[in-house]
């Protein structure tokens, strides 16, 4: 006989499992792998603090680092800002709604990989139609991700083309929640419509909003792909992102445990980063808890 | 019908049992050959054969070259039983054996060694061991499309090696034959590996690499370097007689084949892939050089070797063994060109095939011009960080910054073969 006192956590016990085998046990290893070293036949010496003293030494890590922060400041408002103006785009009824909701979220089922091949040749310098249109509207052609200027928002460009779709459907579940009789409480008190979105649409999102700035802030950090694919890096180093130099480190340079202190460092990162936009986006009544 | 449990449980199982049982029954050998990106027509042919021979089969899996290196790198670290047996880009040698992911083929080709070309069986030896089989050495010529010099009323290049083009000549016919309107382009590089790119610095006498194979600051940002590589972007970035972008070796062969690209730098295994565009009417002529500097071609090639963790050790030194072989190397040559390794080849044809001027040309070049890439055990990290610098010269980056921060992250990833 099962006493009732551990009934709860029977229920819980297969997703803690998962949990368990899936994210904390794959940390604790990679944690673990940062602090060895890997002799050039595969032997495993453990060195301590050394990959991290090497990375805090090396100019390619800090200009990574660099590069990956510039990245997400941008990035992580940009698509955050552009699902939620689709969000309301597409949430008033219209003739063949669906047919943009769709649109919009077709992108979402594209492989990230497949994105970056197929945008690699739509903006390809020599035979692109995307520079093709450019110079016939007479912009010029532009060298997009070849170029050490454009490359790190030519990337940008490709994963918000991808991501603000995606986004834009929790933040749409979200303006649906809100209760009608809000916004019919605002409009008797004769608050005009940018009122209307100031006070009852802004504040009453902020959950939504905070669930999709912290889930995207962690996808962005691990933006990997398209750096593969499409830039190496390159150029001059213009689109090292961290996730890039930890995959370099392991399957070019061979150093899995200089791997393992990046993905290490980024983990640290995305902790303190995600634990801040939570606080920024707590709604004022939780302020006071 | 509805499916209940119990007749989806008993149709599950029915599948496993009938899965298990055809594993069973299929005792034929796979090997995993992690291989070029050839075209399916020139590697598929070969498997045919070896397993019509032996009755292995080999799964090629056909990768572009830098995606070769990367799978390579992730399936090698791994230490396990795969892939069985891999091509090995001859330079790499050093680096693959001295982390243990070759097995020294020694013992095996025992009695063979003297039937190759010195310099084949030196770019896959390391420390005194044979570790990869050489399926063939190269070179590089300078392709142009007789077509569009005649059009432009340009006389033809020499294909005399005494009497080659220099990089000063080539210049001004290419302009002529560059019209941007047209999207045609006078002259480009097959790609931008350091395989293809080393001899331009090489010509103007530039040291690429310290003497100990593992220096590369002073070297790779060396005066000379930088003087050649400047020269590399003036060709697409002020004069823009070449297309900037093609980093690529397809990209460049269609832009010749289809005759929006006038000249080309590529090798022999273009004088089989050119065949395809059928309206290419094209001559071969010798790699230039720079007037009073010196003439320098690339050569070396892929190398096959053996995983020593590989489940299928006798299989897969089988498959190593008859490519070493007289009618596997024949076939090879047939396929895709690649100047033989084995001597008897080039007795055999050297009435037949190698009468033609484009192989008297890779004669005299592998016989005087060729210049091997950098031996070091770090051939890798060397030629990763060069391929990256070289792209973003010709894409217009500071040539000194690019090949100075190559020079830096080289050296940086060099201290662990120290």
């Amino acid at each position: 006989m099962i006493s009732s006192r551990w009934t709860p956590f029977l229920f819980l016990a297969p997703a803690l499992a998962a949990l368990l085998i899936f994210r904390l046990a794959p940390i604790a290893v990679a944690v673990g792998g940062s602090l060895t070293g890997v002799s050039l036949m595969g032997d495993l010496n453990f060195v301590g603090g050394e990959n991290f003293h090497y990375l805090l030494t090396d100019p390619q890590f800090w200009s990574s680092l660099k590069i990956t922060l510039w990245f997400n400041l941008i990035i992580n408002p940009l698509q955050l800002a552009i699902a939620f103006g689709l969000a309301m785009l597409v949430f008033r009824p219209l003739p063949g709604l669906w047919i943009y909701r769709t649109l919009l979220v077709l992108p979402m089922a594209v492989s990230t990989g497949i994105s970056a091949v197929l945008f690699g040749l739509f903006l390809d310098g020599n035979l692109g139609p995307l520079n093709g249109f450019l110079e016939w509207v007479g912009i010029g052609a532009q060298p997009f991700h070849r170029s050490q200027d454009q490359a790190l928002y030519t990337l940008i460009g490709i994963a918000t083309w991808k991501g603000a779709g995606y986004w834009m459907l929790f933040l749409l579940a979200g303006l649906y929640s809100i209760p009608t009789t809000v916004y019919e409480a605002a409009t008797i008190d004769g608050a005009s419509a940018w009122q209307r979105f100031r006070h009852v649409t802004l504040p009453l999102m902020r959950k939504p909003m905070a669930f999709v700035l912290v889930a995207d802030t962690a996808i962005n950090f691990l933006f990997f792909a398209p750096v593969y694919i499409l830039t190496s890096g390159g150029p001059g180093g213009a689109t090292s992102l961290l996730m890039f130099e930890a995959y370099r480190s392991a399957f070019t340079f061979s150093d899995i445990g200089r791997s393992l202190a990046i993905s290490t460092i980024l983990l640290g990162i995305i902790l303190v980063i995600v634990v801040v936009e939570f606080r920024l986006l707590r709604s004022p009544e939780e302020k006071h808890v | 019908m509805r499916i209940g449990r119990r007749q989806f449980m008993a149709g599950a199982a029915s599948v496993a049992v009938a899965g298990s049982i055809g594993r069973a029954a299929a005792q034929e050998v796979t090997l995993s050959a992690p291989w070029m990106g050839w075209p399916e027509e020139q590697v598929a042919p070969l498997m045919a054969a070896f397993h019509d021979a032996t009755g292995i089969r080999v799964s090629a899996e056909r990768l572009p070259i830098t995606e070769l290196f990367r799978t390579l790198e992730v399936r090698l670290q791994a230490r396990n039983e795969l892939p069985d047996v891999y091509l090995v880009d001859g330079p790499l040698t050093a680096s693959y054996a001295a982390r243990g992911h070759l097995l020294a083929l020694d013992e095996m080709l025992a009695g063979d060694k003297d039937r190759f070309l010195p310099t084949t069986i030196e770019q896959g030896t390391y420390d005194g061991q044979l570790f990869a089989m050489p399926l063939g050495t190269s070179s590089q010529l300078l392709f142009y499309n007789k077509k569009l010099f005649a059009e432009a009323g340009i006389e033809l290049p020499s294909s005399d090696p005494e009497a080659r083009m220099t990089w000063e000549e080539l210049l001004p016919i290419a302009q002529k034959l560059t019209k941007p309107e047209m999207s045609q382009f006078g002259f480009a590089f097959e790609n931008t590996n350091p395989y293809q790119l080393l001899p331009v610095p090489l010509s103007k006498e530039a040291e690429v690499i310290g003497p100990d194979g593992l220096t590369a600051t002073g070297y790779v940002d060396g005066e000379r370097m930088v003087e050649a590589m400047t020269w590399y972007q003036e060709l697409y970035q002020v004069h823009k007689v070449a297309p900037v972008g093609t980093f690529q070796t397809g990209v460049t062969q269609e832009m010749f084949g289809s005759g929006k690209l006038a000249m080309i730098i590529g090798g022999t295994w273009n004088l089989v892939g050119f065949e395809k565009f059928e309206d290419l009417d094209y001559g071969v002529a010798p790699h230039p050089y720079f007037q009073g500097g010196k003439a320098v071609t690339p050569t070396g090639s892929w190398h096959v070797g053996i995983n020593p963790r590989t489940a299928h050790m006798k299989e897969s030194q089988e498959f190593v063994r008859w490519l070493s072989t007289r009618d596997a190397m024949n076939l090879w040559f047939d396929l895709r060109q690649y100047p033989p390794s084995l001597e008897e080849i080039w007795d055999e044809r050297a009435g037949t095939t190698f009468v033609d001027p484009a192989w008297e040309i890779v004669r005299y070049e592998l016989a005087n011009t060729a210049t091997p890439r950098p031996p070091t055990p770090g051939y890798r990290e060397y030629e990763d960080f060069l391929r990256t610098a070289m792209q973003d010269i010709q894409t217009g980056a500071n040539v000194q910054d690019s090949l100075t921060r190559a020079a830096q992250n080289i050296d940086r990833e060099m201290r662990k073969y120290r």
